[in-house]
């Protein structure tokens, strides 16, 4: 094997990564440069809402669920005596709030809203229904892309909200019927090291996991080629890159703002 | 009024498309751009609407260079052409009316019933009356282009652009489809570049035809004087004989 080739990987990586990159930050800078066609945009930001926000309520909350549940009983695991009982509502609640909350549910919708998302886009462009757009004298950025971002800046920290709230209810309600401990012990435990930034923290997350996931699903829905094989390889890419985001943006947030 | 294509060069990384094409669809008339798949039709008359930007040459609509355009103008310029793409791309999420009516919904001063009365109006022109509310799925390959042809009229265009209108289609709704071309042609007095490798279809429509081969305007001219023409790359492909051209071998 030529001794240089695991160099040449590693440069043509690092092309694909800084070209991907720059194409995300143009994207980025049409989105500003379109938000001034608001008649365009704005009548579908509300039906995006819906598709966004609403769809992925059952999936989000479904994994909240068996999140705050699990949590519930491995924390009283984990403890054995040796922390108070009423310690497991401070793990539930903080680890929802800061951590699993935001995260899985950011994770769950990269792959429901990013694949969507990538895949209506890849379809449209292989099939010329975005140049037929343009023909029409519709910036394809203000019709396609800033309704689904904004739908996701504003439904992803949502659907997260409800995903904490139930994800603690479920951790609470396990911890009544499955472990020895009441309402009150519960609550405590909860409220003890609750601080009101703990929200503001999760919300900032979402917020910025919802941009991340609808723009990326965006680039590549817009830089689909090739067909069938074309929109599912861009749905893979899609995913992959915004649950990969996801994970430094967390890092990230963790890192600036704990 | 014209549509003017000077000297077109057009490379995608390192194949060479266009080498310097140049042709003019006069007012009035429908010229018809022949040439083999591949040839870089389409890629042609995508430069008409800024779809795509020359790397040399340019695109000249009623005297405005096309890639010169930014935003409004542009905007404006393609309400002045309309554009059927080859397999119609229709709106899959939207009904035949809502597609018909996308145009008119860029133009404000257009009023809700005056876009329903104009949609039925371009509908009824092509035959699609009773198909306003289907979905584009819910119709034939010959009532798809019908309702892309409705599509591109809505905004009463002076320009129309044909990608491939007869691909893919059966001898009769072929000749459906080119009776309303000039049916357009005719009743609403639009300029027409049509792009199709169908010489059968090229005949029924054209008023001057030109060949695109090798990037470059291999003949220019009247249907007649294109039938009579004796380039052996012209005759291979009005006979469909692909050994008349110097070099073919199978």
């Amino acid at each position: 094997m030529n001794v240089s080739a695991p160099f040449a990987l590693l440069g043509m990586g690092a092309r694909r990564f800084t070209e991907g990159l720059g194409g995300w930050g143009n994207l980025v800078l049409d989105i500003l440069r379109h938000l001034r066609f608001v008649k365009i945009w704005g009548p579908l930001v509300l039906g995006q809402m819906s598709r966004i926000g609403v769809n992925s309520l059952p999936i989000a909350l479904f994994i909240a669920v068996f999140t705050g549940i699990v949590l519930a009983l491995q924390a009283s695991y984990t403890f054995t005596g040796a922390i108070p009982l009423y310690f497991v509502g401070v793990l539930v609640a903080k680890t929802m709030m800061l951590e699993l909350g935001p995260v899985l549910t950011g994770l769950a919708l990269s792959g429901r809203v990013g694949a969507n998302i990538s895949a209506e886009i890849g379809t449209m462009r292989v099939t010329e229904q975005i140049d037929a757009l343009e023909t029409l004298a519709y910036p394809p950025v203000a019709y396609l892309v800033i309704p689904r971002v904004l739908a996701g800046i504003f439904m992803f920290p949502l659907v997260t909200a409800l995903a904490i709230a139930l994800g603690i209810l479920a951790g609470w309600w396990t911890s009544l019927n499955l472990l020895d401990l009441s309402t009150p012990e519960f609550v405590l435990g909860a409220r003890l090291f609750f601080l009101p930034f703990d929200v503001t923290f999760a919300l900032i997350k979402a917020t910025s996991f919802g941009f991340v996931v609808t723009t990326v699903g965006c680039f590549f829905g817009f830089r689909t080629r090739g067909g069938a094989e074309g929109v599912g390889r861009s749905t893979t890419g899609a995913v992959v890159v915004s649950s990969m985001a996801i994970l430094v943006l967390d890092a990230f947030w963790a890192v600036l703002l704990l | 009024m014209s549509i003017q294509i000077e000297n077109l060069h057009k490379a995608f990384g390192a194949k060479q498309v266009l080498r310097g094409f140049s042709v003019e669809a006069r007012d009035g008339e429908t010229l018809v751009i022949l040439g083999h798949s591949g040839s870089g039709k389409s890629v042609t008359i995508k430069h008409v609407v800024g779809l795509l930007y020359p790397d040399a040459g340019r695109v000249v609509v009623d005297g405005q260079v096309v890639g010169d355009l930014k935003g409004e103008a542009l905007a404006t310029l393609r309400r002045q052409v309309g554009y059927v793409f080859q397999f119609a791309a229709l709106f899959d999420s939207m009904t035949v009316a809502e597609n018909v009516g996308m145009g008119l919904r860029r133009m404000p001063e257009i009023s809700k019933k005056e876009r329903r009365e104009r949609v039925e109006e371009c509908l009824t022109l092509v035959g699609l009356a009773d198909m306003m509310d289907r979905m584009p799925s819910e119709l034939s390959g010959g009532q798809r282009k019908r309702a892309g042809i409705a599509r591109a009229i809505a905004t009463r265009p002076r320009y129309l652009l044909y990608d491939e209108p007869t691909t893919g289609l059966d001898p009769v709704t072929r000749a459906v489809i080119d009776r309303l071309i000039n049916q357009m042609k005719e009743t609403l007095g639009v300029t027409g570049i049509v792009i199709t490798h169908d010489m059968e279809s090229a005949f029924r429509v054209a008023d001057r035809l030109a060949m695109l081969y090798e990037g470059r305007c291999l003949f220019e001219g009247e249907p007649e004087a294109f039938r009579q023409a004796e380039q052996p790359v012209v005759r291979a492909f009005i006979e469909g004989r692909p050994e008349l051209m110097e070099g073919w071998n199978e």
